[in-house]
């Protein structure tokens, strides 16, 4: 999955976060950090049985809660939605999907339970196919019943990477029956029938998959799995929706605002993960960083029922900490960070991991604006905390996560005989956070002292993504300042099919994901294996896998693993973090009164 | 002929005026004395110039300072490293704001990054005063010979001259600022060093292309007021040479209002380039007090000093300058005698 912003933090779920006594005199909190020893199963929990409606204990109907944030939406229209923020504020108030994630208070997660589906999807004996039986009776905010053809319509249409560009589909060409029929490109998805989803009758659609696909019910909230009417223009279906949810679009101003008031047709009785205590929602989109915050830690008048998505910036933290201690919410995160050195150009692993001992990681975490030990941890792993099958193991570089040793770093390097090895990366000379041309200095200075030589590409913002997924771009190492991945769902499943296994780029002209353009058969072939496990053996071998590829071909330079620290104002009850998507647990909010 | 003519103009009394400076007269002194004579008896003026005098000092000897107080700009060797100097938010481990004043850094550690505040203000100014005076004399030379030529030539020339000002006030300037910024990262995509020294030229080149227009079209106008004067007309009657009537008959005359204009650029100058990085539209790599401020204005609240140092500089010097400005024009103008 991807984000946004740098500072939109996600959460890995069932994080514990301990938080250590703040220094008392003066200085700001120190020694804040996420105890990864106590992280949970991030969302592994599952409650096939679960029932609407869903109560929170002393939470009362109405008021109107407003969510401020930085960022804006991706995209409101569900074939294209692919953002984490963007999903769950799709997944809580609009789109009933086939399943979906609840807040589960017992454990501080996420578990996945039915929605649009009585169960959550019935395989057959190696997972290439999927039954879903739908709920009966369940109307969209027009009044039309949710038929198995018109989920089928949208999860079909999600395919079509030309007009839905972030392609949260992604994963239906790789495994669905048909899926070949997109791959090339010469298909034309939208209105034509992909053999690999059906629907057999009203209730009843069925996935058919080319390769085991365990993770199916898992990936099945994405709202691309919602129903969409006949006809919906791609262009303009966005500025209004049909909702399925317990709200419906008021009003829609791309970047700027979304109003959500009650959806009539909605029935608590047949929803298993949703509340809809407030009567209305107001969504105001980029706004300046800092007076969200200033806004935040005011607390004043219609503020008190206010709320952010986004994360509070490091240097308001201590200002938080000492003010709105009670009013900070923090998690942890299913996100690593990494640099993508470039597979085929940077062949020697050796090489690799001198960029690994000579990245500048406690001034990057400062640079970059995050808190280390919240919201940025420094970590080797390529899965994080909360993803089943998570295990630690020792940093391939030989010293502790985050550690920078130059000296290391030249020494391999002159094993290696590539003293002077150039390293090419992109930057944005305007960069709209500013940060840019500080990590440009700063990577500079740190690869040039390790003994490399560094060329920095500027790349106006507004073609930055676009240059760096290009992938014959003349740079070999690929790095956003916040670039990383984010689980779609808890499972080794989202990480090392999307991100490490060969993509035939030369032919397509993308590499997908796999930003490092990692090829190695062996890799390849284990994944395929793992995938064609029973699901309860497969969080074991992901991880014996994680340490595997980092040990033995050091692909990534993993800069951090993420954290969410938000905040909400004094009268908002059932703000937590939702530990799949790092944002606020919107099902569960309600206004104090 | 012409100085003594000139003189006559700047001293011919206006009809109620007290002749306080009959003796002036006397002795000959040039209108420019005059005005020099003012302007060492105005009070604010002094100040301005006495504020001045320490700013453009403390610009021009930066490296010295620097060097003696043992304190240094970002990346220079010495600085500091931001992972030892700042704690897990960013905030300096010693000095403002959480901890009392530390002689080794007067004005604190920058957040984040760990510069010291001292080091980057004074280069700082230094770059926003070099910027300020490059530009406006630029634009000087500029707009004093194209509002010369305008002027002067009557007929086609003035015409299409007059119409290039034109088309340069109408031109939209943000807009431009906005279409150049990327290209000159383009082009210099793979040069950092080239990108630092472009974005830098390019911003006064860009300030110069919008600041001479107002100053021509006011040459423009005095010269056609002027050339109409008997001076100018007997000048030309006995054959002086067009080159020594523009510069030695005309140009004299135009002292005052190119002081005055000049004072008021300067400052303006350094107040359009905060605006223009603020905008992010600025240099990038070389500290001007627009980047200071930018990288500073999340702080208003949690690191007061870290911003208001920056604009106590941005606020000193245009305030100076343009209170000289105002003590200048009072000072050449003949009409507002005190």
């Amino acid at each position: 999955m991807r984000f946004k912003t740098p500072l939109v933090g996600i959460t890995a779920g069932g994080l514990m976060l301990a938080l250590a006594a703040c220094g008392s005199t003066g200085g700001p909190a120190e020694d804040t950090k996420i105890d990864n020893e106590k992280a949970g199963a991030a969302g592994s929990g599952r409650d096939p049985d679960a029932k609407g409606p869903v109560e929170i204990k002393g939470a009362k109907e109405g008021g109107s809660i407003n969510v401020i944030s930085s960022t804006e939406l991706q995209t409101m229209d569900p074939r294209n939605a692919y953002y984490a923020s963007t999903i769950a504020i799709h997944g809580a108030f609009l789109s009933r999907t086939l399943t979906q994630y609840k807040y589960d208070e017992e454990s501080d997660s996420m578990v996945l339970v039915p929605d649009l589906a009585k169960d959550l999807g019935t395989p057959n004996e190696d997972y290439t196919e999927w039954t879903f039986n739908l709920r009966e009776g369940i109307k969209d905010e027009n009044g039309d019943e949710v038929t198995a053809s018109s989920i089928e319509r949208t999860v079909e249409a999600s395919m079509d990477v030309d007009t839905y560009g972030d392609f949260p589909g992604n994963y239906l060409i790789d495994f669905l029956v048909g899926g070949d029929q997109v791959k090339d490109g010469k298909a034309e998805p939208q209105g034509v029938d992909i053999d690999g989803v059906e629907a057999t009758d009203d209730h009843t659609l069925v996935f058919k998959t080319t390769k085991p696909f365990a993770d199916l019910p898992a990936y099945a909230y994405f709202p691309l799995f919602t129903p969409t009417p006949e006809g919906a223009d791609p262009a303009t279906y966005e500025d209004k929706i049909v909702s399925t949810g317990p709200y419906k679009v008021k009003e829609y101003v791309r970047s700027k605002k979304l109003v959500l008031e009650r959806n009539p047709n909605w029935d608590a009785e047949t929803d298993p993960a949703r509340t809809a205590y407030p009567d209305e929602y107001v969504f105001d989109f980029m706004l300046d960083t800092n007076k969200v915050d200033a806004r935040m830690l005011a607390d004043k008048g219609s503020d008190q029922t206010t709320m952010t998505m986004d994360d509070i910036n490091a240097e308001n933290y201590p200002k938080f900490k000492s003010e709105a201690e009670d009013r900070i919410v923090t998690g942890s995160s299913p996100l690593t960070a990494y640099l993508a050195p470039d597979y085929t150009k940077v062949t020697d692993i050796q090489i690799r991991k001198a960029i690994g001992l000579a990245f500048p990681y406690q001034e990057f975490y400062r640079t970059a604006g995050y808190i280390e030990g919240l919201t940025a941890n420094p970590a080797n792993t390529i899965m994080p905390p909360g993803t089943p099958g998570y295990q630690t193991y020792d940093n391939p570089l030989g010293v502790e996560p985050g550690t920078t040793d130059p000296e290391a770093a030249k020494k391999l390097l002159e094993e290696a005989g590539a003293v002077g090895y150039e390293l090419k990366f992109a930057w944005s000379k305007d960069d709209p956070d500013g940060i840019w041309p500080k990590l440009k200095d700063l990577y500079t200075d740190a690869f040039t002292k390790a003994g490399f030589k560094v060329t920095s590409v500027n790349v106006p913002d507004a073609k930055f993504s676009d240059f760096q997924r290009d992938p014959e771009a003349d740079i070999n190492v690929r790095s956003y300042h916040s670039m990383g991945w984010f689980s779609d769902w808890p499972s080794g499943g989202s990480w090392f099919p999307p991100l490490l296994t060969t993509v035939d780029w030369k032919s397509t002209g993308s590499y997908g994901s796999n930003r490092a353009k990692f090829s190695e058969p062996e890799v390849d072939k284990k994944v395929e294996e793992i995938l064609a496990m029973p699901i309860e053996d497969q969080p074991k071998a992901w991880g014996e896998l994680d340490q595997h590829v980092m040990e033995t071909y050091y692909p990534w330079v993993v800069t951090y693993q993420g954290g969410s620290v938000q905040s909400h104002g004094s009268k908002i009850g059932g703000h937590k973090i939702d530990n799949t998507m790092g944002g606020p647990t919107y099902k569960q909010l309600h206004v104090l009164q | 002929m012409s100085l003594s003519m000139a003189r006559l103009e700047a001293e011919t009394p206006e009809p109620g005026d007290v002749p306080v400076e009959k003796s002036a007269a006397i002795v000959g002194k040039s209108p420019t004395q005059i005005a020099l004579g003012r302007l060492r008896k105005d009070k604010t003026a002094v100040v301005c110039i006495a504020v001045l005098v320490v700013v453009i000092a403390l610009a021009v000897l930066a490296p010295v300072i620097t060097s003696i107080l043992d304190i240094h700009e970002r990346r220079e060797p010495g600085s500091l490293n931001a992972a030892e100097w700042t704690d897990q938010f960013g905030y300096p481990v010693t000095g403002p704001p959480y901890y009392g004043f530390d002689p080794n850094h007067p004005l604190g550690i920058s957040p984040k990054e760990a510069n010291d505040n001292l080091a980057r203000l004074l280069y700082g100014v230094r770059n926003s005063l070099f910027i300020g005076a490059v530009v406006a004399f630029s634009a000087l030379l500029i707009g004093t010979t194209i509002g010369l030529a305008a002027g002067f030539s009557r007929g086609w020339l003035d015409r299409i001259l007059s119409f290039v000002i034109d088309l340069f006030l109408a031109f939209p300037f943000f807009f431009f600022a906005m279409a150049l910024s990327p290209i000159i990262g383009n082009a210099f995509s793979q040069n950092d060093v080239g990108l630092a020294v472009a974005s830098f030229i390019g911003l006064i080149i860009f300030l110069i292309i919008f600041s001479w227009m107002s100053l021509a079209r006011l040459v423009r106008g005095q010269v056609i007021s002027l050339r109409e004067r008997e001076f100018i007309l007997a000048a030309e009657v006995i054959g002086v040479p067009m080159r020594r009537v523009l510069f030695k008959e005309l140009l004299p005359n135009l002292v005052a209002p190119l002081v005055v204009w000049f004072s008021v650029a300067v400052p303006t100058a350094v107040a359009l380039e905060v605006a223009l990085t603020l905008l992010g539209l600025g240099v990038s790599g070389t500290p001007t007090l627009g980047l200071l401020v930018q990288e500073a204005r999340g702080y208003w609240d949690t690191y007061p000093l870290y911003l208001w140092t920056p604009v106590g500089a941005v606020v000193v010097i245009t305030l100076a300058l343009n209170l000289l400005g105002d003590s200048v024009r009072d000072a050449f103008d003949p009409k507002t005698r005190r």
